[in-house]
């Protein structure tokens, strides 16, 4: 439980950062995924 | 690729900008070595109601906003098409590259622990920090920028196998320059967002961050042309693209310098009108205010509309210079001019003409390195062994 | 590189986990009381005399150089001070004497906020607000970038310029380990005019609500420090307007942390949406490359088409003409044969 706003946006905003950074990698994998046939050609 | 120079090596070593440069570097290392040693108070105006001076006015915020041009170019030209700028890209990239290394560079004269710098990667964060997003980015920005110059560098060293592997990196890498470029120019403004009663009205907006990251591509595309102007008679004998090719790309680049401006102006005035702010101009601040706003925003807008109409390149380069001291301008009025308003005068902060000296050098050396780089290697032309970027 | 698809949604459900909350306490609305039970400050400025006493003892517990100007020295108070890296805490006067009116005096040190701003700015962490109150600073993690003496609006902090090698930031710190031992801070104790007094956040609020409810003509009805910002530890009565006293009146209850880091929601959203944005952008860019090309190849292919009818046509014209010219030569030839026979033929 978090007693200050401060406490609290630490946590939220520590996690935030490491799930977009996820994202962003996860991304390329995505999109390659996605247009894989696009590369055979 | 031969070294030409300008006195066609008469002097050697001792040419006339070397020796004006040198003078500067020298006089700038000293000044750091005293900084170094006896600690921030001998060499800076700085204290504890203005912690903040002028190598962060200028070495970070002022530099990371002209540095902009970098990302401008590369997702103009390889995101978005624009293929007519492809040759002004490296030029950019590579101010682009030298200008983070100056941020990074003013940082550690400034901080009070420059050897902790990647301290909140490695030890301790405060991801509540807009300091830290900003660190993160400039961090993370810093090698994209770094790798998207190593081309010219791999070309230049004849390491075929490199220079197609980063090629293949191009598009993600401008992708990621542009999201991270978005994120800390507008964060960057961001970190005045906790000073409501230290920043001037005028200035202090909760939309500073999107006034922050409009001036940075003004700001940038200015860089171009500036840089443009001054290369191009210094290089003149390496360029490829013809007199007219070059006007071509400057007054597109005006087009879009005015189009950035009238922007930024409409987005400053729509801050004026929701924070009914109005009254507050017609005091002297306002008076301040308007100086920067009107001169430095309005008239290089104005100029950059005829040049682009008219087609008159020295119009074009004028309104880029005013656009590069408009933005310095504003950063510096919200980093201490129009910031601690209301201290009183004897507690105000005006630069030392140490830090005034320090800042010069980092210039002067991101300005060295360029010319280094620019004689060298493939940066204002393209090798011919290798096709164009993408 | 072919990712297979398993593969790929297998890379996914690991990230996933890993990010798991422990507290699932947060709602959606949230609103922060602060620690229960945490202590505080009140200073009631109608009742500070100027001496100093509290200067001397905070340098003292602080094992910190003594103040040079001794209690009687009023010229120490011709101008406004602010705390240094060895004066944590420094009394100015804001009003002098005026007839009957006494001089106005008021004691400046951190405030140890409610929600500390020096605290959110800090890109390492240093700052820690506790349980019984007093906000910590960690000189270990500290990289010296003063973002947290450039936030505080109360000018509370102190950077040690002069020093190269362990330059640190210096304020008040609420005598903490005093706190935990069970004792007053060191400005409490010593003040002779019961300026300053020690408890409870919560009882001291009532404390001052209480005088202002007995002596109304004394105080401005207002107590310093309940919400200013998020609220501060350290309250403050007095008799004159407190922007007469350098503090900011009439600011907003938000504190600073939630303004000075809302826009920070703005990041992941650039994230996470600039990637599919900017891949449609270069799709798009690619999309009009290509059909630009095809046109091309279209246009080139036609023209030759173009050109080489015009050639059939061109040949077949001539082919017309050499013909039609041949039969006209034949034919003048057949004339002129007849017309020869005519002349010379048989008599």
């Amino acid at each position: 439980m978090y007693h200050t706003l401060f406490d609290y946006l630490t946590h939220t905003e520590g996690a935030t950062y490491i799930l977009i950074g996820v994202f962003l990698i996860s991304f390329i994998g995505f999109w390659r995924f996605l247009t894989e046939r696009e590369r055979e050609e | 690729m031969s070294v030409a120079t300008a006195d066609g090596g008469r002097n050697g070593i001792f040419t006339p900008f070397n020796l004006v440069t040198g003078v500067i570097l020298l006089g700038g290392a000293i000044i750091l070595t005293i900084r170094f040693t006896t600690g921030l108070a001998s060499t800076t105006n700085l204290s504890n109601t203005n912690p903040w001076g002028l190598w962060i006015g200028f070495d970070v915020m002022a530099g990371v906003a002209l540095a902009a041009g970098g990302f401008v170019i590369s997702s103009a030209v390889f995101l978005f098409g624009m293929k007519e700028y492809q040759s002004v890209v490296r030029p950019a990239l590579l101010t682009g590259f030298l200008g983070y290394a100056l941020v990074v560079l003013g940082l550690l004269a400034d901080l009070g622990r420059p050897w902790r710098l990647p301290f909140p990667f490695i030890k301790q964060a405060g991801p509540t920090s807009p300091l830290f997003e900003v660190s993160l980015c400039v961090a993370l920005y810093l090698t994209v920028l770094f790798i998207e110059t190593t081309p010219a560098v791999f070309e230049w060293l004849g390491l075929k196998w490199w220079r197609q592997l980063v090629g293949k990196l191009t598009i993600v890498l401008t992708m990621f320059g542009l999201i991270l470029s978005t994120m800390h120019q507008s964060t960057l403004g961001a970190m005045y967002m906790v000073t409501p009663t230290k920043l001037h009205p005028l200035w202090y907006s909760s939309q500073i961050p999107v006034q922050f990251f409009i001036s940075a591509i003004a700001a940038g595309i200015s860089m171009i042309i500036v840089e443009g102007w001054v290369s191009h008679s210094a290089f003149h004998h390496q360029a490829q693209i013809s007199d007219e090719e070059f006007r071509n790309i400057n007054f597109g680049l005006a087009k879009g310098g005015a189009v950035v401006l009238v922007t930024y102006l409409a987005v400053k005035v729509v801050a004026l009108s929701l924070e009914n702010e109005w009254r507050l101009l017609a005091t002297s601040w306002g008076a301040w205010y308007l100086v920067e706003l009107i001169g430095f925003v309005v008239a290089p807008c104005i100029l950059f509309v005829v040049a682009y109409r008219e087609r008159r390149l020295g119009l074009a380069r004028l309104a880029a210079a005013m656009t590069v001291l408009g933005v310095v301008l504003n950063r510096f009025n919200v980093t201490f001019i129009a910031f601690n308003w209301q201290v009183p005068q004897e507690m105000r902060y005006a630069p030392a003409w140490t830090e005034v000296w320090v800042t010069v050098s980092l210039i002067t050396f991101a300005v060295v390195v360029f010319r280094w780089v620019a004689t060298r290697m493939p940066i204002m032309y393209d090798h011919p062994d290798y096709p164009a970027l993408h | 590189m072919s990712m297979s698809r398993r593969g790929f949604v297998g890379a996914l459900a690991v990230g996933a986990g890993a990010f798991s909350s422990d507290t699932a306490d947060a709602g959606t609305i949230e609103h922060f009381e602060g620690y229960p039970d945490r202590y505080g400050l009140l200073h009631d400025t109608t009742l500070c005399v100027g001496c100093r006493s509290c200067e001397v003892a905070c340098a003292k517990v602080n094992a910190l150089p003594k103040p040079k100007q001794k209690a009687g020295d009023l010229d120490i108070f011709e101008s406004v001070r602010r705390t240094t890296t060895t004066a944590y805490t420094v009394v100015n006067r804001y009003q002098e004497a005026d007839g009957e009116t006494p001089p106005v005096y008021r004691k400046l040190q951190c405030m140890h906020c409610n929600e500390p701003c020096c605290a959110a700015v800090c890109l390492v962490h240093a700052f820690t607000k506790t349980p019984e109150g007093p906000i910590l600073y960690d000189p270990e993690v500290c990289i010296g970038c003063r973002y947290c003496i450039m936030a505080c609006p109360y000018y509370a902090l102190a950077y040690d310029y002069d020093n190269p090698i362990d330059p640190q930031v210096l304020r008040c710190t609420m005598c903490y380990s005093r706190i935990r031992d069970g004792l007053n801070p060191g400005c409490a104790d010593a003040c002779p005019a019961g300026a300053i007094t020690f408890g409870r956040r919560d009882d001291l609020l009532k404390v001052a609500r209480d005088r202002i409810r007995k002596f109304p003509d004394r105080y401005i009805n207002h107590v310093f420090g309940e919400y200013e910002f998020g609220g501060t530890s350290w309250l403050m009565l007095a008799g004159v307007p407190f922007r007469e006293l350098d503090l900011h009146d009439g600011v907003t209850h938000e504190s600073l942390p939630a303004i000075g880091t809302s826009y920070l929601s703005v990041v992941p959203l650039i994230v996470t949406i600039y990637p599919g944005l900017l891949a449609a952008f270069y799709a798009f860019t690619k999309r009009k490359d290509t059909l630009a090309k095809r046109e091309l190849e279209a246009a080139l292919a036609q023209a030759r088409e173009d050109a080489q009818e015009e050639m059939k046509v061109g040949l077949s014209k001539a082919a017309e003409k050499a013909k039609k010219d041949k039969e006209r030569a034949v034919e003048t030839a057949v004339k002129k044969a007849l017309a020869e026979q005519g002349e010379g033929g048989p008599s």
